[in-house]
């Protein structure tokens, strides 16, 4: 295994939170210490030169986001972290939580002073309880230290900053419906525009970031653009990435690894390779919502540019590996069986549409699926990618469609023999 | 657990209330604390959020059912929430959940007789790198197997006489 | 204004508007669930796919959610467009099950409609349907769950539009449930309205159930008659009866939605008590034979007595028509003793509204664009109940809204109440117009001058006031008001809640005539000795019914045209029967002089549930209809006055005669209506205020309209009379902690009426010292006419 430069994860050990001594300690704060000599437009122009892209799984530039916000539109404005981390197969927040959650509260306070947002909140999902707890403890030892509240380092800037705990529904995810859960009305999703930048949490100029994201953006304060640049192996690209790993791999844990690593020193380095000696088949490069990569793909760059152009999305690098027993048709139906529970209920396509993908899928992988069956698939794919209210049904058609482009003559198989080939074998 | 919410609680969320231009968003906030006291949030739960906050009962309602994690039906004195999303499902999940079922002697969606273990199903609970998972209340229990479910709930059990015998 | 291309067509629309209502306006057909106008678009159904082929916006949108703009190119018909369309609906039917044949909504569903215009005929989808156990929402509405298609119209129009409260949106995913938080009648005064939002059989007409298959129903556009709005009202009749009604759609007043009075106020017409009879001294008569006697009759008391002791008595529930035809009755005697509104404070406030403001008074539709709103002793809920829902969509629009009043205002939004008693309002709306507010306390000068100031500030301030607390003189005062605070750029609007629908029609042709107040003096004095009451009950109407009463038993003959059960019909000498409004075409004139017609739904005849016995078809047979003789009111006078009974002909003459009504002949039913060019004078100033208490020592009374089947014509309504409130009396906490009444107490109230036991109600929004109490029919509180003050004594009683 390489040993590639550890930012986000440099004081991570297993079983313990870093506390705000060790924090000070390994450089924390410098960042917030270094904004603050500068003006707010100068941090976001820094942020934005970095090459940062948001971590949460659509890779939008974060200092292009920030620099759409209206800082110096007068009255309330809200700086919200999402930490709804529930997309199957991510975990890389919590484990950043878990670890050192002064990055998060030092990252807010930083971002909060760039966009002139007093106030800000950090919702977190309802399993992450061991996380709320920490950030918690973080917010209260960054107030008694004088990192938040009124007058931060004296600059004469306030933050504050709460923890909203969530209630379960990966639609909150969503940035609005997230804005929604925070008022307390019904998470379904909002019309854009308008933008959260424009009219955001209680009708107010609202920026919503990725936990990560906000955790990498100190980093950056302290140690500038070109170090950022230069932690990528994509020189295009910049900084380094939570790898979360799971599935059918020997090792399945997080790691911090540079943009651009190969899926193959991924899978066979730190993955361990795949259990008990198989092959590998494929695997979600990035959550539950991006689409499969195979065997050929072992080589490609794992990045936001090179993983768009196999038709496949880097998403949150929660990276799940499937072996060569795997039933693809039972992956995608486990997948859009998720996606199809956890719609909002707002639009027909998400709503009914995944419930109609659902049943297609449990009639073709138990075999009572028909050639017919499998063109309505298509077509229903067709009309729900791209047809929606929000992002939801768009990424669930991810695993449909890799499903139906890659791996067809599974379904075919399936609907020939009338039942699943895999059945026997998989484990 | 007569009481829905200590009357210091209700007092504190009024006063919380009180002091925000935007009552809703403590909804989920007391919806939480009246489950975590209660066990469950009955109608009465929605009328005192409502009365509480100073919101409609359709308002908190609305956003109760909308959560998975906010109980509005009578639960057990755990709730046992198991992953079957795609990374606990690919190493397992369906024996795990075969297991629970037939320790609990209950299907998902039931309670155990004695009140102890409501089964539920849940997405992915973010613990993928330790799969297969199951969260009890909201402690994550990762890299399950039959055994270590077993001892899990073995000792839950022993917890919740302690609690009875209180 | 943009100009942007769909399907080839070139169109040009103003700024805002979306691409879906671009296509509407040229008539191209785009088939879609969530976009209402009323309501807006939230893009949820996916349905309204247009393919956007050039221009700004590229590839398939929905077309609600996509502003047009210039350079758009749209096509409705590109094969990616249908194709999502075909599919949507595929899956809003996925769940729908198959029960048309026994559907209440059969006939009307825009369901099966878009499933047609959107090409989905197979189902493929057979997996297991989501089914849900429905809620009791009351005796209005029924609800049916599993036919939900989830487009959140019904909740958008419940909640957002109309403000009630209690319905809401629960569950998620394919699990979504519209309900209450727990089952129960629905709240809101509005609630009828998500049944025509519904586009398909979840949200039914309860009392309507079961009745008749859609494409029996007899439909025509009408007005409503239960209030001076003037709502558009679509009525629909079977089997002798009205069954039922729906929202008319007028985007200058009502919209597209109406009242529960009005969508459930229709029973009147199929009361089992409603004479249907002519009749002389009780005994049924031929019309002719009854026609004969009326103008034998008073032919024999003009020649004794002189013309003028004839009096004539209009209302506001009459045809203008027919109203119009009384006054020629009188002029043709030669009788000057005409009024038209026998509660003299509406009837003045009509006619003063009238010659003050004449066809400028605000509409409703001004009034949801208004930003600043005061109501001067209006009770919209219970006056003109369309008028709390315009209100609330100015409020949504950043508008705010002060209550100024004796009685507690509740309106479906957030309002300012400022209590007064209602003797004041006239010396507050003269303070305003001039600035001076010296006559108030310091208290109340603070109150009043920022207000002063806020109406100074907004810039489309509109006064609203009601007939029965205002009066002749109140609605003086509020017009001067208006005047004085209006300025050049821009006006200050004006609307008067008045008595009925046609009470703007009345005044018209009052115009500077004696008050009914006059006309009870001159039958006391026994110079009028005979009274021809047109749809009007003075016995019940009049502000003092006592005196009324009193004074009525001296007349030697009554006569008495009427379409209910009412006292003077019962009472009269010559009884006419008359139709329903859904049984004729006429037209009223609303509050702000709008002219509107209404055209029949079905003949007059007993229902064929009466005739039928329960049994169908009907066993006994007869030469003519059952119950058929009620004649339209303008019928009956234009044969008393031996014209031609052809409404056509009748309007040409009054238009012919009297300029005002000049337009008559371009009326056309379903529209917006016209605003009549109004001159009339203003009538004489009231010989008689408002009674008021003796200030003995016990307590004051006001009375007041009560909430929405305490109505005459809904009172006779079976929907709504099953909601009317047990009598009550509203009280301020410390005048009734004064009185040792708490919230929930029985009490006995006394008046000269009579005892009544009553529910003690509080309200801090009420003025202290004050006994409120409704106008409720069939009981001891039948006699309180709203406006008036009477003197009472409230009494605890025992718990039982």
């Amino acid at each position: 295994m390489n040993a590639y430069p550890q930012i986000l994860f440099k004081n991570r050990r297993p079983g313990e939170t870093v506390l705000l001594a060790e924090y000070e300690k390994s450089g924390g704060y410098q960042g917030l210490r270094a904004a603050l000599q500068m003006t707010p437009r100068e941090v976001c122009e820094l942020v934005k030169g970095s090459g940062l892209r948001g971590r949460g799984g659509a890779g939008f530039p974060t200092g292009i986001k920030w620099s759409f916000f209206p800082a110096e539109q007068p009255g309330d404005k809200y700086l919200v972290c999402n930490g709804d981390e529930m997309e199957p197969g991510t975990y890389k927040d919590r484990q950043l939580l878990l670890a050192d959650p002064h990055q998060l509260v030092e990252g807010m306070a930083i971002a909060a002073y760039a966009l002139q947002t007093g106030i800000g909140y950090i919702f977190l999902r309802y399993a992450y309880e061991d996380c709320s707890q920490r950030v918690e403890r973080a917010i209260e030892e960054a107030l008694a230290a004088g990192y938040l509240g009124k007058n931060i380092l004296g600059s004469g800037f306030d933050v504050e900053l709460h923890v909203h705990r969530s209630a379960g529904r990966y639609i909150l995810g969503e940035e609005t419906s997230l804005l929604n859960g925070l008022e307390g009305r019904r998470p379904n999703p909002r019309s854009k525009p308008p933008f959260p930048a424009q009219r955001g949490l209680f009708g107010r100029p609202t920026n919503v970031n990725n936990v990560e994201t906000l955790a990498t953006v100190p980093h950056i304060l302290t140690n500038g653009q070109l170090w950022f640049h230069e932690l990528a192996l994509n020189p295009e690209s910049a900084g380094t990435k939570l790898f979360g790993l799971s599935g059918h791999l020997n090792r399945t844990e997080c790691f911090e690894l540079p943009l651009g690593i190969t899926l193959r020193e991924v899978v066979e380095d730190f993955g361990g390779g795949v259990r008990g000696g198989k092959k590998f088949k494929a695997c979600l490069p990035g959550g539950a919502s991006t689409p499969y990569l195979t065997a050929e793909h072992m080589d490609l760059m794992m990045d936001f540019a090179p993983l768009e152009e196999v038709k496949s999305r880097l998403g949150t690098a929660g990276v799940t590996v499937f072996d060569e027993n795997t039933c693809m048709l039972a992956v995608t139906r486990n997948l859009n069986q998720f996606f199809a529970r956890e719609s909002c209920g707002w639009c027909t396509p998400c709503r009914d549409g995944l419930a109609t993908i659902s049943w297609l899928l449990d009639r073709l992988e138990f075999g009572q699926g028909t050639e017919a069956d499998l063109a309505m698939l298509k077509d229903q794919v067709r009309n729900i990618k791209g047809r929606s209210f929000c992002a939801l049904a768009e990424g669930a058609m991810g695993p449909v469609e890799a499903l139906l482009r890659l791996f067809e003559d599974e379904i075919i198989d399936h609907i020939k023999r009338g039942g699943c080939p895999f059945s026997k074998r998989s484990g | 657990m007569t009481e829905l919410l200590p009357q210091e609680q209700i007092d504190s969320f009024k006063a919380r209330a009180a002091a925000i231009a935007h009552p809703h968003e403590l909804i989920v906030d007391l919806l939480r604390a009246i489950q975590a006291h209660y066990g469950w949030v009955p109608d009465d739960g929605v009328l005192l959020t409502a009365a509480t906050l100073g919101v409609l009962p359709i308002e908190v309602e609305e956003v109760a059912t909308f959560y998975d994690k906010i109980f509005r039906r009578t639960v057990g004195r755990r709730v046992i929430h198991v992953c079957d999303s795609i990374c606990c499902w690919s190493i397992g999940a369906e024996m795990i959940l075969a297991h629970l079922q037939q320790s609990l002697g209950i299907g998902l969606g039931e309670t155990t007789a004695d009140g102890a273990f409501t089964l539920l199903p849940t997405c992915c609970l973010g613990a993928c790198g330790d799969a297969p998972a199951m969260m009890i209340g909201l402690t994550t229990h990762g890299r399950l197997t039959p055994e270590k479910i077993d001892e899990t709930l073995q000792r839950e059990r022993a917890a919740i006489a302690a609690e009875v015998a209180k | 204004m943009p100009k942007l291309t769909i399907d080839n067509l070139e169109v040009t629309v103003p700024e805002g508007t979306n691409v879906l209502e671009a296509a509407c306006a040229l008539d191209i057909a785009i088939p879609h669930f969530c976009y209402h106008e009323a309501l807006g678009a939230v893009g949820s159904c996916r349905l309204c796919a247009m393919m956007f082929t050039d221009g700004p916006v590229k590839g398939l949108q929905m077309a609600c959610m996509v502003k047009a703009q210039d350079g758009m190119v749209v096509s409705s018909t590109h094969p990616d467009a249908m194709e999502l369309r075909e599919h949507v609906i595929e899956w809003a039917m996925t769940n729908h099950p198959h029960d048309c044949p026994v559907c209440d909504e059969g006939g009307e569903c825009q369901l099966q409609e878009m499933t047609v215009a959107g090409g989905h005929s197979k189902r493929r989808f057979r997996g297991k349907k989501a089914t849900f156990t429905n809620q009791d929402l009351g005796p209005f509405i029924q609800q049916e769950m599993n036919r939900c298609i989830t487009c959140y119209r019904c909740v958008r129009t419940y909640r957002d539009y109309c403000g009630g409260t209690d319905y809401g949106v629960l569950g998620s995913r394919n699990r979504i449930f519209y309900g209450r938080f727990q089952e129960g009648k629905l709240e809101s005064p509005f609630s009828g309205n998500i049944i025509d939002a519904c586009p398909t059989g979840v949200l039914t007409s309860k009392p309507f159930r079961f009745k008749t298959r859609l494409w029996d129903l007899q439909e025509a556009p009408s007005i409503c008659p239960h209030c001076s709005l003037g709502c558009a009202i679509v009525p629909g009749g079977r089997y002798r009866e009205v069954q039922r009604v729906r929202a008319g759609i007028n985007r200058e007043t009502n919209g597209f939605f109406i009242c529960d009075r009005g969508r459930f106020g229709y029973d009147h017409v199929n009361h089992p008590e409603r004479p249907r009879q002519p009749r002389i001294g009780g005994q049924p008569v031929a019309l002719e034979t009854a026609l004969d006697a009326v103008r034998d009759r008073i032919a024999v008391l003009v020649e004794a007595h002189g013309p003028n002791s004839i009096a004539f008595l209009g209302s506001s529930r009459a045809s203008l028509e027919a109203n119009a035809l009384l006054r020629d009755w009188a002029s043709a005697y030669g009788s000057e003793q005409l009024a038209y509104e026998a509660h003299q404070g509406r009837d003045y406030a009509a006619r003063t509204l009238a010659a003050r403001v004449g066809g400028h008074a605000c509409s409703l539709g001004d009034l949801r664009q208004s930003d600043l709103i005061i109501l001067f002793g209006a009770d919209p809920l219970a006056e003109g109940p369309m008028l709390a829902v315009a209100i609330r969509q100015a409020v949504r629009g950043g508008a705010k809204v002060v209550t100024i009043d004796p009685r507690p205002v509740e309106l479906p939004c957030t309002t300012l109440h400022i209590p007064l008693p209602a003797s004041r309002l006239p010396e507050l709306l003269a303070a305003l117009g001039s600035g001076d507010l010296s006559a108030f306390d310091a208290q109340e000068r603070a109150t009043f001058a920022p207000l002063l100031d806020q109406i100074k500030a907004a810039r489309r301030p509109a006064m609203v006031g009601g007939a029965d607390l205002l009066g002749g003189q109140g609605i003086a005062a509020l017009c001067s008001a208006a005047a004085d605070l209006s300025t050049a750029s821009r006006a200050v609007g004006v609307m008067a809640l008045l008595g009925g629908p046609n009470s703007y029609g009345g005044a018209l042709l009052a115009g500077d005539g004696p008050g009914f107040d006059t006309l009870l003096d001159a039958i006391q004095e026994r110079t009028v000795r005979a009274l021809v009451c047109l749809e009007s009950d003075p016995f019940c109407e009049a502000l003092d019914p006592a005196r009324a009463q009193a004074a009525l038993g001296h007349l030697e003959l009554l006569v008495c045209i009427d379409s209910t059960p009412s006292l003077a019909a019962q009472r009269a000498d010559i009884f006419l029967p008359s139709r329903a409004n859904a049984e004729m075409s006429g037209s009223y004139i609303n509050n702000e002089g709008r002219l509107q017609e209404f055209l029949p739904v079905i003949d007059p005849g007993l229902p064929i549930k009466v005739t039928g016995a329960g049994d169908h078809p009907p066993r006994e047979f007869f030469q003519t209809t059952p119950g058929s003789a009620p004649a339209a009111d303008w019928w009956l006078l234009a044969k008393l006055l031996e014209r031609a009974t052809i409404l056509a002909e009748l309007r040409k003459t009054m238009a012919k005669y009297d300029e005002r009504f000049s337009m008559l002949s371009f009326l056309a039913a379903g529209t917006t209506g016209l605003r009549l060019p109004v001159k009339v004078a203003l009538p004489p100033v009231a010989d008689r205020g408002l009674p008021h208490a003796d200030g003995s020592d016990n307590q004051t009374l006001l009375a007041t309209t009560g909430p929405l089947g305490s109505h005459w014509l809904a009172h006779l309504s079976a929907p709504l009379a099953a909601t009317e409130p047990q009598p009550y009396v509203c009280l301020h906490p410390d005048f009734a902690a004064a009185l040792g009444l708490a919230s929930g107490d029985r009490a006995r109230l006394t008046t000269r009426f009579g005892h009544c036991h009553v529910e003690v109600r509080l309200s801090a929004q009420m003025v202290s010292g004050l006994v409120l109490a409704p106008q409720l029919w069939d009981t001891a509180l039948e006699g309180l006419a709203p406006g008036s003050l009477h003197d009472c004594r409230l009494e605890k009683e025992a718990r039982a």
